[in-house]
């Protein structure tokens, strides 16, 4: 999407242009003719069809096709076509159906009727919800002289969250805008980034050793690593080792499982560099290539004494297995990777920790190389053009000091943390949620809470009546992922795609997707809030007196409504047709994946697996190298022998350019050290929570059966798993007269709750675990309502000191039976 | 036609997408005590290590089955490839099946009053080749074929690698071949040390002799 500034563009740019890069790709038209007999085509039986679609049940978006019967979704499976998902879809995704026929959802608009929290509501048309909304906003952006940053607005992961996103920022004007970053992988993408110039994508397909510290791929499928990396463990292609807390489903299929206390991570990787560095084990011909101050890296790594015995002590893994995890690694680089992970930040060190997890993946020379850590490629997609006025009485951020480094997408916690102090630089007043849930998933809950009952105005759109809905004053009912039509969505990777979500089914009830709810809400506010700014805004009263009212109404896009007119399917035509042409827009409709040479390159292979891209055609290597003069796609790709035939070791040492400061590795991180920050990871003693005898550190995860706290209430799921458990070490739990399926009380210096317990050998005895996501307390969802504990109930509200990230795994508790 | 199933057993990860599939795919009872396809786990320690292995397991739609063989009313019967089926028409829910099933693979569905299991998904072979595990597993566990067919992957994995069955040793000829990883700690670890390991090339007169003998019990 791109964003044309109206007015006073030189004056001011708080407006973040997003730039689609990339040219376009001929060869839709080799695609004109039919598929091959393995793809999905719609079947145009009596009142049968087939809709792709791609699931929303999670992050990955797998595609998938919809089996719709007189207008009745009655199944729903995997599209072979798409290179991301490899034609599977998990219990999540082929519950799809009973998130759409769950008896629970938000059907029509609600307006509050009792106390916040109580879930007392009152059935509304939609424009009596969007009045309510328009008179409240009005009056408080009146009162607060048109600062459109009063109101704050969070959004959840998903394929329309920009939709909602560019509304609330580029057209409503408002700068606090929260998402699930600084509660989910910003320390590690920005670790990554600031690193190797990315956050990239583990080539799991073809890495020879892997090192999986944290990360669960076997419980948090995401795709395509799950589906690569179990295919090749136990002897056939990769090494897994898996380090972690607990003995996970992942740690099952390692040929060697570490179990490390809770907060150490750090103190293993600098031991696996120390032993790296002091052997000579990297590949100096890369390192000499490619990295900058590695001098000043080795020297601070040796010279701090980061030896395997030092980290023995602190991990609790035997200094010989540093060693000889150390020694494979190296020999198998550059075909290693030391997994980046996603929902991270465990402990104050987390950013630290990833940026030492980079620099030791790099020093192997596994980066930009096939079996390493490689960026891929995105196809390009066109842009769809939207007027933001600009307010000249909106402000900036309220949390960007919260943190050395505080982005576009906040800190959820010292965020939340300023307003329910009341420490804002102004006041903020009101609260737009779409599709997320911060009453589960910010820790602290009864801090967002207080946040939450400040408010003068909170606005949930969802397709659930969530906790967070329950704290709202208007409830607009979004229809889900099977009834619309989102923005198409171009997937990087080794074998790019476009994808796109049709709908499979018409809206049910009242629900409207998220386009229209913005379109309809720009329609209630445009008007009032133009006064508003008429009223406030010097800078729009000096423009007004040369220029007729109606046009710089228009022109500066202050009809908020005006970039939401067309439909969803006649943007995303724009779109796909700009760049790919008339025939790409038909074979995405039809099979609901499009790249280039699908047709040809497209090849079932076996019942169980399928050709995306030839071999030699897959984007591995896509950094500029030296002695290219300029990148040539199309030379490089022809080129048989590329990747083929060239062993990733011979590629690897070459010199290339990457996309950080130095255009190299960055071992020393100068910027960052003028803002307080450590330019080169170190481990600092104080930083580590101890556990004092008697306590326990609470650690949390995600599980294949349940996206986050989104699917609780899903009937199918529930089957699997019905509620969840408190994991405790069996040997503790004996101490304690704990036995399976008691209940315990788990108290934190923040919350308190009640969970059943499972003792069990696969726990380190140091730290107790449960699932994140059940525990709700919405009396609106039947399912859910009060079923298992909340994580986030006892998690405490801290952040680490550099991006701002909640803190997951230092919280202390201490566990008793009831 | 002579349906069966390998299953990459190592692969399994316990996300149980395939009970979800399966019970989408068929509108298997929600909150009956079994169901027609499961993950079943078996955990404890090594000298104090935690481990954990993983089997996937469905009914094996035996060449001798017990079920066909004790049903009273003939409700058990072979359907079209040796399919083991259940009329639910003529089921009195006896259940003399569920007691003679050896792998547990039967149970009472409360809201149509029968006994149900898995049928490998018969009604959608015709349009998509394969049952509803297979296709959305993410791991791809599961390989359904026909043995009659020697191109089909199936036969073309049992040919290459070794394998083994639940419960050889009752004599009902199962047709889930568990194949045998080629690590051999690992299949040390998922195996009983009194597990029969077989090739197709040693175990199809066997099976050839069953499916001779029962097939002309086959609807077709």
């Amino acid at each position: 999407m791109q964003i044309e500034i109206s007015r006073r563009r030189f004056l001011k740019g708080s407006v973040a242009l997003m730039i689609l890069g990339g040219t376009a790709l001929s060869g839709a038209d080799i695609l004109a003719e039919a598929m091959s007999k393995a793809t999905a085509a719609p079947v145009a039986a009596k009142g049968r069809r087939k809709v792709a679609t791609i699931c929303e049940m999670c992050v990955n978006k797998c595609a998938a096709i919809a089996h719709v019967e007189n207008n009745i979704v009655k199944k729903l499976d995997p599209n072979p076509l798409f290179p991301k998902s490899r034609n599977m879809l998990c219990a999540r995704g082929q519950a799809g159906i009973s998130a759409l026929y769950d008896p629970d959802r938000l059907k029509y608009p609600l307006i509050r009727a009792g106390e916040r929290g109580d879930g007392k509501y009152r059935r509304a048309t939609w424009e009596e919800a969007y009045k309510h909304i328009a008179d409240k906003l009005t009056k408080i952006l009146d009162e607060e002289g048109d600062n459109r940053s009063t109101i704050g607005y969070c959004a959840g992961e998903g394929l329309a969250e920009h939709t909602f996103k560019s509304f609330m920022s580029d057209k409503f004007g408002s700068s606090n805008f929260l998402n699930h970053s600084s509660i989910c992988l910003q320390s590690t993408v920005t670790g990554y980034t600031l690193t190797i110039g990315g956050y990239g994508i583990a080539d799991l397909e073809n890495a020879r050793y892997v090192i999986m510290a944290g990360a669960n791929r076997a419980e948090a499928i995401l795709t395509p690593d799950t589906m690569d990396l179990f295919k090749r463990t136990r002897g056939r292609g990769a090494k897994l080792v898996v380090v972690d807390p607990r003995y996970t489903n992942t740690a099952m299929h390692a040929d060697t499982y570490l179990q490390i206390k809770p907060g150490t991570d750090l103190a293993f990787v600098l031991a696996l560099t120390y032993a790296t560095l002091l052997g000579q084990l990297y590949n100096k011909e890369y390192v000499e290539n490619n990295f900058q101050d590695f001098e000043k890296y080795k020297k601070h790594i040796l010279d701090s004494g980061y030896t395997p015995e030092w980290a023995e002590k602190i991990t609790g893994i035997p200094a010989g297995t540093i060693c000889k995890v150390a020694h494979d690694f190296m020999a198998a680089a550059p075909q290693a990777i030391y997994y980046q992970g996603r929902r991270t930040t465990w402990s104050k060190n987390d950013f630290q920790l990833r940026r030492a997890m980079a620099l030791f993946t790099a020093l192997g020379g596994g980066v930009d190389v096939k079996g390493g850590i490689v960026f891929g490629h995105k196809l390009p997609l066109g842009d769809h053009a939207i007027t933001a006025p600009i307010y000249a009485n909106a402000k900036g951020r309220i949390d960007k000091d919260a943190a050395a480094v505080v982005g576009s997408t906040g800190s959820w916690v010292a965020w939340r943390n300023m307003v329910a102090e009341g420490k804002t630089p102004y006041p903020v007043r009101g609260m737009f949620v779409y599709k997320q849930n911060p009453m589960l998933s910010v820790p602290d809950t009864a801090r967002t809470a207080e946040m939450l009952r400040k408010m003068d105005l909170v606005v949930v759109i969802d397709t659930m009546p969530s906790d967070t809905a329950m704290f709202a004053d208007v409830i607009l009912p979004e229809c889900t992922y099977l009834e619309r039509e989102d923005p198409v969505t171009s997937f990087a990777g080794t074998e790019p795609a476009i994808a796109l979500r049709m709908k499979a089914i018409e809206p049910m009830y009242e629900t409207k997707p998220v386009i229209e709810i913005m379109r309809g809400l720009g329609e209630a506010l445009s008007k009032p809030l133009w006064e508003i700014s008429k009223k406030h805004d010097e800078d729009l009263q000096s423009e007004l007196e040369d220029r007729p009212e109606e046009e710089v109404f228009s022109e500066g896009g202050y009809d908020l409504a005006d970039a939401y007119q067309e439909s969803q399917e006649e943007i995303n035509h724009h779109m796909v047709v700009a760049k790919h042409g008339e025939a790409a827009w038909r074979i995405l409709r039809e099979k609901g994946v499009f790249y280039p040479q699908m047709n040809e390159y497209f090849k079932k292979l076996s019942d169980n697996s399928y050709q995306y891209y030839p071999r030699n055609k897959k984007y591995y290597g896509v950094l500029k190298k030296e002695g290219e003069m300029v990148r040539d796609d199309s030379l490089d790709r022809d080129c048989e022998t590329c990747e083929t035939c060239v062993n990733p070791a011979d590629i690897a040492p070459t010199s290339r350019t990457y996309s950080t400061p130095s255009k190299k590795i960055e071992c020393y991180l100068g910027a960052m050290e003028k803002k307080g920050v450590d330019p080169m990871p170190a481990w600092h003693d104080e930083d580590y929570v101890k556990v004092p005898k008697g306590k326990y550190k609470f650690i949390t995860g995600r599980h294949a059966h349940f996206t986050q706290n989104a699917t609780v209430n899903n009937i199918m799921l529930l089957e699997l798993m019905k509620e969840n458990y408190v994991w405790i070490n069996d040997r503790e739990a004996r101490t304690l007269g704990i036995a399976f399926g008691d209940m315990v009380e788990i108290t934190s210096p923040v919350g308190k709750v009640h969970i059943k317990a499972y003792p069990t050998p696969k726990i380190v005895s140091e730290a107790v675990f449960y699932i994140h996501g059940f525990g709700s307390k919405s009396s609106l969802q039947t399912f859910a309502h009060r079923n298992g504990a909340s994580d986030n109930e006892i998690i405490e509200g801290s952040i680490e000191p550099v991006l701002g990230c909640a803190i997951m795994h230092d919280t202390l508790v201490s566990v008793r039976k009831v | 036609m002579n349906y069966a199933m390998a299953l990459e057993y190592q692969n399994c990860i316990n996300c149980q997408a395939c009970e979800v599939a399966c019970k989408q795919e068929n509108g298997v009872q929600l909150g009956a005590d079994k169901q027609r396809i499961w993950v079943g786990m078996v955990e404890g320690t090594i000298f104090g290590r935690p481990y954990a292995n993983i089997y996937p397991s469905q009914c094996n739609h035996c060449l001798e089955a017990p079920c066909v063989s004790v049903c009273p009313t003939k409700a058990s019967h072979y359907g079209e490839g040796g399919i083991v089926k259940v009329n639910p028409k003529q089921c009195i829910l006896c259940k003399g099946c569920m007691e003679a099933c050896p792998y547990d693979a039967r149970f009472v569905d409360d809201t149509r009053v029968v006994i149900d299991k898995c049928t490998f998904c018969d009604h959608r072979i015709a349009e998509t080749g394969t049952t509803a595990c297979q296709a959305t597993c993410p791991t791809k566990v599961r390989t359904f074929g026909d043995l009659d067919d020697e191109n089909s992957d199936l036969v073309k994995l049992l040919k290459t690698r070794r394998f083994f069955v639940q419960k050889e040793h009752i004599g009902t000829v199962p047709k889930l071949f568990y194949l045998l990883p080629e690590d051999e700690a690992y299949a040390k670890q998922s195996l009983a040390h009194t597990t029969d390991i077989h090739t197709w090339e040693e175990i199809k007169p066997h099976y050839d002799e069953a499916r001779n003998r029962r097939s002309k019990e086959w609807k077709r």
